[in-house]
């Protein structure tokens, strides 16, 4: 990075902290702290709520994920636009109606205590964990590619979410917000016209696309109702929904973005925004890397995206064994665009019979060339435990360190910093939140002052960012790290959205009956991760899109079993007439 | 500690949309599906048209 990038970098990041700590300064009471001045309008909130999810990993792992497996991962978000309207329809006017501050105070009121504290819990563990994947996840990407200490980088972007989190809480996180998703998407824009612009003179936009369908990159939808196919219509359909009725539904983090509307109106209409641009959002980052596999079947692609697999190659030059597989890799890339040339100018001419022939030559070599790099990335752990083979998340930055020109450089690595940051205020914010108020005030001090609150909340959510540091520096991913977030979020959510399933629409069953059916359903999620996810046990394993289904169906069935054997309970007042 | 007591939704939050051409949630969440549906519907026919 030159000097421009570095001032574009440190510019905005800082000028966005400050201007947000600016903005918030006097906030004095519990309720601004934690819900905001309650003045904020739609458009805001669906940026905050997008903004909330879209963290550094979508950014920097999802074009790998469309360079590596085409659209197909496109499907996990088909559960966004239905989760989001039972959200609007069901949960939104329960939550501001009893004008909560967490979602699980609201099980507080329809359950009891220890259900309220066993859903606050399970948010925690959960989220706790993910703050730490948030920060380390760029943090590990950026660092390995620009050389830059990780600790420290870790630190400095984690201290100064703090800062600014713990100063301003809940408004702080939605006015920088506004920012931070502006830059993300200047960023994401600038890199999708400078990649068009970057291809060949001669790919019209039709061959383009043809290129891409040929080499499988534009199966975005599949039909399989196998359990053990990752990404299906299926399971994107309905453990999507599951998932991502989970997620926005019950994680404190989102719904304190949408709790914090001037009306019903702007949380409904923030989310409904969400619902409609969510798709197209994703779609387009996938596609930006199904654009980058069309740059590079005409541009000599590394051996390795992985910049530490990439540095052990440069640093050992001396074995021959690598080497050939350089050499091979590269031929096999020159026979590759050879073909695609002639592929074009068959096809230009109209010559049909030459364009296919010439298309299924380039597929052959290509087919060889990934074959060679699969070997090279199976020699490298054996040489060297610290260069792993997992290329997805190095695509993206590669492309932009090697293509674009400095000053987009650091506009990008900006957005990248931007995502991450605003993503974990909102998970501070949340966690901060939850251990005051379903904890701190409900557990250890139950006449606390506002004041009181206010200081132990701002304690809170510094000593949740600690923790998140000091997870972040001791982590370790064999995951894809968009997939790692993922599959993190379905083993607890599930369990959540079943508490809050039962609590919304199952008026028969008591506190009690729930709660051990969650802790039971909990209990068969972790099972089924352990052992129907381990290829060792279970091959394939089954896909972690039906964790939130599977963990969801068990709380809401045994709770139903449980209450049955109990016999009927005193407390089943319906969610409408909670208060 | 005092906590908030439990609004009451009021008028104006209970169907209002204040959106122009979209008078009523119910229309709202239909052309939500109806964007949804046309996403599918589109990356459908990306699947079939070019693989």
């Amino acid at each position: 990075m030159s000097a421009l990038d570095f001032v574009v970098l440190i510019g905005s990041m800082l000028g966005i902290a400050i201007y947000g700590i600016w903005r918030t300064r006097g906030r004095r009471s519990l309720e601004t702290y934690l819900h905001g001045d309650r003045k904020t309008p739609w458009f805001a909130i669906g940026l905050s709520v997008m903004a909330t999810q879209a963290s550094a990993i979508t950014f920097l792992s999802t074009p790998g994920q469309g360079y590596l497996g085409g659209l197909g991962f496109v499907q996990i978000y088909f559960g966004v636009p239905i989760a989001l309207i039972i959200i609007a329809i069901f949960f939104l006017p329960i939550f501001r109606r009893l004008n909560v501050y967490t979602a699980y105070e609201f099980l507080g009121r329809r359950f009891d205590g220890k259900t309220r504290l066993l859903g606050a819990a399970l948010f925690l563990v959960q989220r706790g964990l993910g703050a730490g994947l948030t920060i380390y996840a760029p943090a590990i990407v950026l660092t390995t590619v620009f050389g830059w200490p990780l600790d420290l980088t870790i630190i400095c972007s984690g201290l100064l979410v703090i800062i600014y989190t713990v100063a301003g809480g809940s408004d702080a996180v939605t006015v920088t917000q506004k920012y931070q998703i502006g830059i993300i998407f200047a960023g994401m824009i600038t890199a999708f016209c400078l990649l068009v612009a970057k291809l060949p003179a001669g790919l019209t936009f039709t061959d383009t696309f043809a290129l891409a369908g040929g080499f499988q990159k534009l199966n975005a939808v599949n039909f399989s109702t196998s359990i053990h196919e990752r990404y299906t219509f299926w399971s994107g359909l309905l453990g999507g929904t599951f998932l991502m009725l989970s997620y926005f539904g019950t994680d404190q983090s989102q719904v304190q973005r949408y709790i914090s509307g001037s009306s019903l109106r702007e949380g409904r209409l923030g989310l409904m925004f969400n619902a409609v641009c969510k798709i197209p959002m994703q779609f387009s980052i996938l596609l930006l890397g199904v654009l980058i596999f069309v740059f590079y079947q005409f541009e000599p692609p590394p051996l390795f995206f992985n910049a530490a697999s990439s540095q052990y190659l440069a640093e050992h030059s001396a074995d021959q064994k690598l080497r050939a597989y350089e050499t091979d890799f590269n031929s096999a890339h020159v026979q590759t665009r050879q073909q695609l040339e002639d592929w074009l100018k068959a096809r230009h001419n109209g010559d049909q019979a030459a364009a296919t022939a010439a298309f299924a030559g380039a597929l052959t070599a290509h087919r060889q060339g990934e074959q060679i790099r699969v070997a090279a990335n199976e020699e490298l752990p054996v040489k060297n435990s610290g260069a792993t083979a997992n290329d997805a998340d190095y695509v993206f930055i590669t492309f932009i360190l090697h293509q674009l020109p400095h000053g987009v450089i650091g506009l990008l690595v900006t957005a990248f910093f931007a995502a991450a940051l605003s993503s974990k205020s909102a998970e501070l914010n949340a966690l901060g939140s939850c251990t005051t108020i379903d904890f701190y005030r409900h557990l250890i001090k139950r006449d606390a002052t506002d004041a009181a609150c206010l200081a132990a909340s701002k304690w809170f959510t510094a000593l949740w960012g600690l923790v998140a540091i000091g997870f972040a520096l001791y982590a370790h991913l064999e995951e894809n790290l968009i997939q790692a977030v993922n599959i993190l979020g379905s083993i607890f959510y599930g369990v959540m959205l079943g508490l809050f399933v039962v609590a919304f629409f199952i008026r028969r069953v008591g506190g009690t009956a729930v709660f051990w059916a969650a802790v039971a359903a909990q209990m068969l999620v972790f099972f089924l991760y352990f052992i129907y996810f381990n290829p060792i046990y279970f091959n394939p394993p089954i896909s972690y899109l039906w964790y939130p289904l599977i963990g969801c169906a068990a709380c809401v069935l045994l709770s139903l079993i449980i209450q049955a054997a109990l016999g009927a309970t005193s407390k089943s007042a319906p969610a409408s007439q909670v208060s | 500690m005092k906590h908030p007591a439990a609004t009451e939704p009021s008028a104006c939050e209970s169907e209002e949309t204040g959106l122009p051409f979209f008078r009523s949630w119910k229309s709202v969440y239909l052309f939500v599906l109806g964007s949804f549906i046309f996403w599918v519907a589109l990356l459908v026919a990306l699947t079939k048209f070019y693989s």
